[in-house]
């Protein structure tokens, strides 16, 4: 994405997190704004461009270069607002004519992309561009450097160039890139500013709509990763307590004899199953059970032994939980 | 005391070895009920009954027919208690379960027994023939739950077979087909009238005929049978509970 003006600031570094796209786009709209809202991402960039409250560009691009305009533009800005927890806000204040000029910086049709200065005669483009009157925005850089020269009806608005903050009245910065080694030019045009203002993408998108059907997937997305980490957890801990249950089965099933086990799971379904072994009320009385059982078929001594081992495998085994 | 020492002294050996054996085996299992599950307070409610109800010799009011009476229906009593007893331990060992309250076996005994004692309060005083009556009944309750025992008892082994206890069972199931043996002798001489009270009853009290003289043989070897396995029995649920202490320590 090209670094645009940033003019005069409204907003600078809003937290997205914090924000409703329906509420953003309500208020510059009644508000009359003329600008452009940029929405900051760690993978996409979106701009939403106003033209005395009208929203007539939105543009999203990606990291890959990939860019969407439109309603799929807001309907993917939408998605982003809602999913990711990070991305900042900004909105520039622009003048009409600028606004233009970022418009078809934007979504102009590309007249030249990528084009070697020194195979341009750059003086004929240049008084082709005022004899066409075109408005527009003319690019020029190399790797390193990018400059931009405003067009309305022909005429220069101001010039841009990367590390300057707003729109500037010296050609100096754009004439030195065009003096460097291998600088290339973009040159894009649009329709004028009045022509523009016919276009209100909020008009025929249900911005509300497309947020809550945003929030309403996110929101089933999430419940959905709940649900799968909530099941993968029951399973481990099911996991953990069945090992648990065959260890204090083994136990007593070593001194007591083969009804050992039948022992313990009487006692476990007297007691609600092998997760009374991990509560404290649970695991008491589980062990009052099987010693009473224990008592009509083992002796004292090995009655003792077998309870205090099953006291010590159990309070091992609930502290993994 | 005097008299109890007299008693003592006139009891025949065989009865004075029983009753010292039974007492040991009501005494240990007492002990074995402290403190565990209801299925040991039935069966050490059970011997010490026995333990009763073979003392009838050295009971200072044991001519008295309606006590006479009184020991055999404590005798019947006690089977039938160890009888549970043995039938609670089964139900654990094929469910688990040792619920109940050691309190309703200790009331409904004294219930049962009390009952019994009212009803032969309320009664005319009982004939020998009566009493001999009431002492085939005992016999005859006797030798059906021993058989029963013994099935329960090998069907407990089977189930806890692994168990420090298990071995125990095998001299329970010796020390019931001792009784089984005792009882069923018993019984045997008196269902066709070959035993002394009848004898006793006919000698003096009717002009009936008895037929014992053919059969002198069988009857001489029941009573042996009756007498020694009386002696065994009781020396056998003494070393039976000696020997379940000694596993169960």
């Amino acid at each position: 994405m090209f670094l645009l003006p940033k003019g005069s600031p409204l907003f600078e570094n809003l937290a997205v997190s914090k924000l409703k796209l329906p509420d953003v786009l309500t208020k510059l709209s009644n508000g009359s704004f003329t600008g452009y809202a940029s929405f900051v991402f760690q993978s996409s960039t979106g701009i939403l461009v106003f033209e005395s409250g009208k929203l007539v560009s939105v543009l999203l691009e990606g990291q890959n270069g990939k860019r969407e305009a439109g309603f799929e533009a807001l309907s993917a800005l939408a998605e982003l607002m809602v999913t990711t927890g990070s991305g900042a806000l900004n909105v520039y204040k622009l003048s009409k004519d600028l606004t233009m000029c970022i418009h078809a910086l934007l979504e102009g049709e590309t007249l030249y992309k990528a084009q070697e200065l020194k195979l341009i005669d750059i003086k004929t483009l240049l008084e082709k561009i005022k004899e066409d009157q075109m408005n527009g925005c003319l690019r020029i850089y190399t790797d390193e450097h990018s400059a931009m020269i405003f067009y309305k009806d022909g005429n220069p608005l101001g010039f841009f160039h990367d590390g300057s903050s707003d729109i500037e009245t010296s050609s100096t910065e754009s004439q030195k890139i065009a003096g460097l080694p291998g600088a290339k030019i973009d040159l894009f045009s649009t329709q004028s500013a009045d022509e523009l203002m016919g276009t209100n993408l909020l008009e025929v998108t249900n911005i509300q709509k497309i947020w809550d059907t945003c929030i309403a997937l996110h929101k089933s997305e999430i419940d959905k990763t709940n649900l799968e980490r909530q099941e993968r957890d029951r399973k481990a801990v099911s996991l953990k307590l069945a090992e648990l249950e065959e260890q204090v089965k083994s136990i007593v099933g070593e001194y007591v004899g083969k009804v050992g086990r039948g022992i313990v799971d009487k006692e476990m379904s007297d007691n609600g199953g092998n997760s009374c072994l991990i509560d404290v009320d649970g695991a008491e009385k589980f062990m009052k059970g099987v010693e009473r059982a224990a008592k009509l078929l083992v002796s004292g001594t090995n009655i003792k032994v077998m309870m205090e081992k099953l006291s010590s495998a159990i309070s091992i085994g609930k502290s993994e939980f | 005391m005097e008299k109890f020492f007299e008693l003592l002294t006139q009891m025949n050996p065989f009865d004075l070895v029983q009753v010292v054996f039974w007492g040991l085996a009501g005494a240990i299992s007492f002990y074995f009920s402290i403190g565990n599950a209801r299925v040991w307070t039935s069966i050490s409610i059970g011997f010490f009954l026995i333990f009763l109800s073979q003392a009838y010799g050295i009971n200072p009011w044991g001519h008295y027919q309606k006590l006479t009476a009184f020991h055999y229906i404590v005798g019947t009593v006690a089977i039938m208690t160890i009888t549970h007893g043995f039938l609670e331990y089964y139900v654990f060992c094929r469910t688990f379960e040792i619920s109940g309250n050691k309190l309703v076996v200790y009331l409904s005994t004294i219930a049962i027994l009390a009952l019994s004692g009212a009803f032969l309060i309320i009664n005319p005083t009982p004939s020998p023939n009566t009493i001999r009556n009431i002492k085939m009944v005992e016999n005859a309750i006797w030798v059906f739950l021993c058989v029963m025992n013994v099935e329960l008892i090998r069907k407990i082994y089977s189930a806890i077979k692994d168990s420090d206890i298990s071995k125990g069972f095998i001299a329970f199931g010796i020390v019931f087909l001792c009784i089984f043996l005792w009882r069923g002798a018993d019984l045997y001489l008196q269902i066709f009238q070959w035993d002394q009270d009848w004898q006793d009853i006919i000698a003096l009290m009717t002009e009936e005929s008895t037929d014992i003289e053919e059969y002198m043989g069988r009857v001489q070897f029941s009573q042996e049978v009756s007498r020694y396995a009386g002696l065994l029995s009781g020396i056998s649920v003494g070393g039976a509970f000696t020997y379940m202490y000694k596993l169960l320590k």
